[in-house]
């Protein structure tokens, strides 16, 4: 039966439209991703109405694809030019362009290349096979369980903050700060906007990380003159990903999947969110930990992998029950429906053939990215080898347009040039910067969270301990803490005994002279 | 040559002619269609519709812009103090329009903005979980009496649709409930079909697939008859509790328009609504068409706004 409907869906899907459709698409959004500035929602957005006219199995592969290919894109200018040409891949940059700047670009552009398609691939397998249980299982999910999930995404800010961690919390009050301006979700009360109308919004995410990631960045470059990353120049042997990378990185690919489809399966974490988590759990499971952050090549597979695998579990909720988990999905679920699929529990009774055939042109553009991208990142890496002074230029005005086209405001270019600064004066400083990012992004979600449970239990705090998801969670985040916690005082105190121990010695030695 | 001298002349003159002609028609530039809400969602779903096949019905194409921000107050306030020549106009509904100006505190009021024509309403749907310990509005409201705040149900925003909708019921049944805000439609709706609030109330476009599917129990309708697509489902009115709530969604203009553009803008909306290709698509997007003229319009409008008032007077009492 199952078989049956994908058999048919294969079929209706093998037409050359379809097919060319979905591979265009994928081009677009491989292009609009990696653009600095245009976000893959922005380019779903603008193109779906254009799909209104198209027939559905046209239509919906296109924008799927594009969607796929921006999610993708926006790690090639992360890995080349350290500016994440879409917010999820932010995390990328971290390693993926201390290797680029080792003259490794290949070598990174690769293995996110590769994770990217593994994690998306077992994403798309899990859409097909067990949506409907997933989707049944995310329902459990209240408030309870996202305050506690947004706790144990905040301890993430620990692994991203570099040596410092008093830094780090600077950071990421800094990020909490910004996320509470605007509008009281609950009680619609203003805070922090001083009469400025373009405030009440609050301050728009995807200027601000414009502004902090790639904005400051060419600040950087301006201040520096000549680029560094010029000079490594072009060798013919430049390095690329081996067997042992891959197997190093299989189980960061393999679990950041995991984390991925999960995040993407829950409404209201995106990829945003999702690929810090799997870098961070990544940084604290692996091998060489101290790696993280200095041109790991087992930090890119998990971020991209995290990234990745929430587009496909995106669609589960989406589908499923016709409940978007965020914005991108939203414009998806209403090309959806003007295609009259209209999402919900009864969308795979009354349209299984198509949404099997979407299936099979979603594993389709997966294995198409994995050729395009290998083939695009031989010239790909070749950005770095451009002049600074013809380069940011460019990036310049396309996060400029970017920021703007976000909500057609002029005052969110405003908020993208004070980003700009403000990370500027980051880095300069050495704060790091991810954890405002995961601040900011999680901040609004917990304290919405926080906030429903409580007026769902009456104001009884016990809600979090009493339902099972929930107290689960915080058992675990309650014994990652203590492991964390044991393992600091491990390393202090067998660090104490060390220097005890020479103290000892250096008297004896002082005793005996 | 002396031929083209003169076909080239008379050709400036006729452009010249034209363009004079233009000059004194409105409109003589693209007009922008303004959603105040972000991308995704039914309101930006329908102005994909309408501005796809504007062009021909006010010989000026409409700009789609998206201007999210303070769930629509953002681009309201702009548009009130943007200038009054029918150029930019706003997609709104009733919470826009109608109810926040009149109890928060924003930066404009309901009369910065004068109608130009109603596209079409919804009413809200009151439904329950499917293992909610009521199946009507009756066992509802009994619920509610025996066991006060202690129904809990799934809200939008604070003075959101279904905030007011609850509000409402709450009013006209004197019961007492307590409404969780979850920030949308979407969250919202989840949460009623994992069971973990009671009840919830939204558009049929929103709740219709999950009553057919049997995932949840349909309580009643906030219109004057029942709705179309699920005709089973009794109005408020018939069920015991007479709420009427529509969302509509709207065109309105800066206070201050002149008429004679109003009025042409009504028209081409008016002649837009029967377009083939909007009925074809408003079909596909599982939406109606309902409209109203700027003078029709006005009256609903005034009405509205005289009752979200009474209602949230006596709330506060």
């Amino acid at each position: 039966m199952f078989l049956d409907l994908f058999m048919e869906g294969v079929r209706i899907a093998a037409n050359p439209l379809s097919v060319t459709a979905a591979l265009l698409g994928l081009a677009a959004g491989i292009v609009v991703g990696a653009m600095p500035g245009l976000t893959a929602t922005m380019a779903v957005a603008v193109l779906a109405p254009f799909t209104f006219l198209m027939e559905a199995i046209v239509g919906i592969p296109f924008l799927l694809g594009v969607y796929k290919g921006a999610i993708y894109g926006g790690s090639i200018p992360a890995i080349t030019i350290n500016t994440p040409g879409t917010a999820a891949a932010a995390a990328t940059a971290l390693d993926g362009h201390v290797l680029a700047r080792k003259g490794q670009a290949r070598r990174a552009l690769e293995m996110s290349l590769y994770a990217s398609v593994i994690a998306d691939l077992i994403a798309t397998m899990v859409l097909i096979f067990v949506a409907a249980p997933l989707a049944a299982a995310a329902l459990k999910f209240s408030s309870p369980e996202f305050t506690m999930l947004f706790i144990f995404s905040l301890t993430m800010i620990a692994a991203v903050s570099g040596r410092s961690i008093t830094k780090g919390l600077i950071s990421a009050s800094l990020g909490v700060l910004l996320a509470t301006m605007g509008l009281d979700p609950m009680s619609g009360q203003m805070r922090f906007t001083f009469g400025v109308t373009d405030l009440m919004g609050g301050v728009s995410l995807v200027p601000l990380l414009i502004g902090i990631f790639a904005i400051s960045e060419v600040l950087l470059q301006a201040e520096r003159g000549v680029p560094p990353i010029d000079a490594i120049g072009y060798s013919k042997r430049e390095p690329r990903v081996t067997w042992a990378d891959l197997k190093g990185s299989a189980r960061a690919i393999f679990r950041s999947s995991g984390i991925g489809i999960g995040l993407g399966a829950l409404p209201g974490l995106g990829a945003e969110i999702s690929c810090w988590i799997a870098y961070g759990i990544a940084r604290r499971r692996s091998k060489s930990p101290q790696t993280f952050g200095k041109g790991s090549v087992e930090g890119i597979a998990a971020a991209e992998a995290g990234n990745n695998a929430v587009c496909p579990a995106a669609l589960i909720p989406m589908l499923v029950f016709g409940i978007p988990g965020d914005t991108i999905t939203a414009v998806l679920l209403g090309a959806f429906m003007a295609q009259g699929l209209l999402a919900g529990p009864l969308l795979f009774v009354k349209h299984g053939e198509v949404l099997y055939s979407l299936f099979a042109l979603l594993i389709l553009t997966n294995v198409m990215l994995l050729v395009f991208g290998y083939v695009a990142i031989r010239y790909l890496r070749k950005i770095t080898l451009i002049p600074s002074g013809l380069l940011y230029p460019v990036v310049t005005v396309m996060c400029a347009a970017g920021a703007f086209a976000v909500n057609s405001s002029f005052f969110d270019l405003i908020i993208m040039m004070a980003g700009g600064v403000l990370g500027y004066g980051m880095r300069k400083t050495g704060v790091p910067i991810p954890p405002l990012v995961i601040a900011m992004l999680l901040a609004p979600g917990l304290e919405n969270a926080l906030r429903q449970s409580l007026v769902l239990s009456g104001g009884d705090i016990s809600i979090f301990v009493t339902r099972p998801i929930s107290a689960g969670i915080m058992a675990l985040l309650l014994a990652g803490l203590a492991v964390i916690g044991f393992q600091s005082f491990r390393a202090r105190f067998s660090s104490t005994a060390k220097l005890d121990e020479s103290l000892h010695l250096e008297r004896i030695k002082g005793k005996s002279r | 040559m002396k031929r083209t001298i003169v076909a080239f002349l008379a050709s400036i003159l006729t452009a010249g002619a034209v363009s004079m002609a233009l000059a004194a028609d409105f409109p003589d530039k693209p007009l922008r269609f303004v959603t105040p809400y972000p991308p995704g969602g039914s309101h930006s779903l329908h102005a994909g519709v309408i501005t796809t096949v504007a062009e021909p019905y006010f010989g000026q194409p409409m700009i789609s812009i998206i201007r999210g921000g303070g769930g629509g107050a953002v681009a309201a306030t702009e548009l009130s103090q943007d200038e009054a020549d029918g150029y930019k106009l706003l997609f709104g509904d009733p919470t826009i329009n109608s109810l926040r100006p009149q109890v928060e505190e924003l930066p404009y009021t309901v009369d910065d903005f004068v109608p130009v024509a109603r596209i079409n309403y919804a009413p809200a749907i009151f439904i329950a979980a499917a293992d909610a310990p009521f199946d009507d509005l009756n066992g509802m409201v009994e619920y509610a009496k025996a066991n006060p705040d202690e129904l809990v149900y799934s809200s939008d925003n604070k003075n959101g649709f279904t905030y007011v909708a609850f509000e409402m019921l709450k009013l006209k049944t004197g019961t007492k409930m307590r409404g969780v805000e979850f920030g949308g439609g979407g969250p919202a709706m989840a949460q009623v079909l994992g069971g973990n609030t009671m009840a919830y109330a939204g558009a049929p476009s929103v709740v219709g697939e999950h009553i057919q599917a049997g995932k949840v129990k349909a309580i009643c309708a906030t219109d004057y008859e029942r709705w179309q697509t699920l005709p089973d489902v009794p109005t408020c009115k018939e069920a015991g509790a007479d709420v009427i709530w529509h969302f509509w969604r709207g065109v309105l203009a800066k206070k201050g328009t002149p008429e004679d553009r109003i009025a042409k803008l009504s028209d081409g909306f008016a002649k837009l609504v029967e377009d083939k290709g909007f009925l074809r698509l408003i079909g596909k997007i599982n939406s109606r068409v309902d409209f109203l003229g700027a003078k029709d319009f006005a009256k609903v409008l005034t009405k509205e706004q005289r009752d979200l008032k009474e209602l949230y007077d006596e709330i506060q009492k």
